[in-house]
């Protein structure tokens, strides 16, 4: 082989490889952020997990309300208040108000005064009669010392997990009976139809499948709280769940990382994959 | 004898207006009550059969097609109800109605995809 043609291959050799590294000087930076943007952030502190600002009339009256699912998920099944009570999954989309609380509905349909909770009647929502300091135990967003319940204090009995109270330990054990039904608005059912658990293969083989259980789900949650406007109908096979879609808070994201156990709790879905907790 | 004639038919005129006053007002009272009962009947009709045809969600799947099909159209009929309630009532009872509807008619679509 004449010696000038090996150089001249060594060269495209070397010029390839040198387009390959601006390649990926160019690709890498922009991959890894991207994929920042796609891994579940860490969830907050134990205490604020689950915390919701209602933030309707902020201009007027008392300020927002600082909603807490911890306190309630403890006593009520989320179906109980997401269907029975008519609280809606997005922000904004209940309509909630002091009137509606005072008539009976929303908040009020507990907090009416009436309803005993471990013997004492519950306050009533937004009653005419409060006192500013009985206003500030729910409008309590960026005021010290108002709030009755405290997280720690209120959970020290509870089973714990990596991301704070391990509510599916909790309600098995019996320290927790959520109930699932108000007087007024709720709805006598049949009882629940089983449905089986079943297993969703993953799209790549490093990640282990996950293993959905309806009989847990739908214990707390009832059936219409998912289907059609979480899970909508769809030939099987043809939705794509995903990572993605589930930190965009979409299908499972619409409860995992907002309220139930956090997206970054790998295990709680998939089965023995090994223990990450960012 | 004049006197006394003309102060008996003062009387029995008297008596029988009071008796029409007395009737009247036994009537418009009867009236009122029964449209204050009619009220109350729309009112819990519409709830009756409200939480008749909600309360089987949890059992949607054991329904046949047939089932399911009476069931969404029996939430369509609702709606125009619910629509006519007071707007705290109406909020959350269109919600539920929603999302009891949507789920039947869910499941009537996921039996009708796995009959394909």
């Amino acid at each position: 082989m004449p010696m000038c043609s090996m150089r001249k291959g060594t060269r495209k050799n070397e010029r390839g490889l040198l387009l390959l590294v601006l390649a990926c000087g160019v690709f890498l930076p922009g991959n890894i952020a991207s994929a920042q943007v796609y891994l579940p952030k860490p969830p907050p502190e134990p205490s604020k997990y689950g915390e919701v600002i209602l933030d309707n009339h902020s201009t007027v009256g008392p300020g927002p309300v600082v909603f807490d699912h911890w306190l309630h998920r403890s006593k009520f099944t989320c179906r109980l208040c997401h269907v029975d009570i008519g609280f809606a999954m997005k922000a904004k989309a209940t309509g909630i108000s002091a009137s509606t609380n005072r008539e009976g509905f929303h908040c009020g349909a507990c907090h009416d005064g009436k309803k005993l909770f471990e013997g004492r009647p519950i306050f009533a929502a937004c009653s005419n009669a409060a006192s500013d300091k009985q206003c500030d135990g729910c409008h309590s967003l960026g005021k010290q010392g108002v709030r009755k319940y405290e997280y720690r204090k209120f959970t020290a009995k509870f089973p714990k997990g990596i991301y704070g109270v391990d509510w599916e330990a909790a309600e098995s054990s019996g320290v927790i009976k959520p109930a699932d039904f108000v007087e007024g608005l709720s709805v006598k059912k049949a009882p629940m139809q089983s449905r089986e658990d079943f297993a969703l293969k993953a799209g790549y083989s490093w990640v282990h499948p996950v293993v959905f259980s309806h009989e847990k789900h739908s214990i707390w949650n009832g059936c219409e709280l998912c289907h059609p406007e979480i899970f909508p109908s769809a030939p099987k096979g043809t939705i794509r769940f995903s990572m993605f879609s589930n930190i965009e808070g979409r299908y499972c994201g619409a409860c995992h990382g907002k309220v139930a156990f956090p997206l970054n709790n790998c295990q709680g879905c998939h089965p023995g994959a090994p223990l990450w907790a960012p | 004898m004049f006197f006394a004639t003309k102060f008996m038919a003062k009387m029995i005129t008297a008596v029988l207006f009071l008796g029409l006053v007395g009737l009247c007002s036994v009537r418009a009272m009867g009236a009122l009550q029964s449209s204050a009962a009619q009220a109350n009947p729309a009112q819990q009709t519409w709830r009756k059969e409200f939480n008749e045809v909600c309360s089987k969600t949890q059992a949607a799947m054991t329904f046949s097609q047939e089932e399911l099909t009476d069931l969404i159209l029996r939430c369509d009929a609702l709606l125009p109800q619910i629509e006519k309630l007071d707007e705290s009532q109406k909020k959350v009872y269109m919600g539920r109605l929603r999302m009891c509807r949507g789920l039947y008619a869910y499941v009537l679509d996921a039996k009708r995809n796995a009959k394909k």
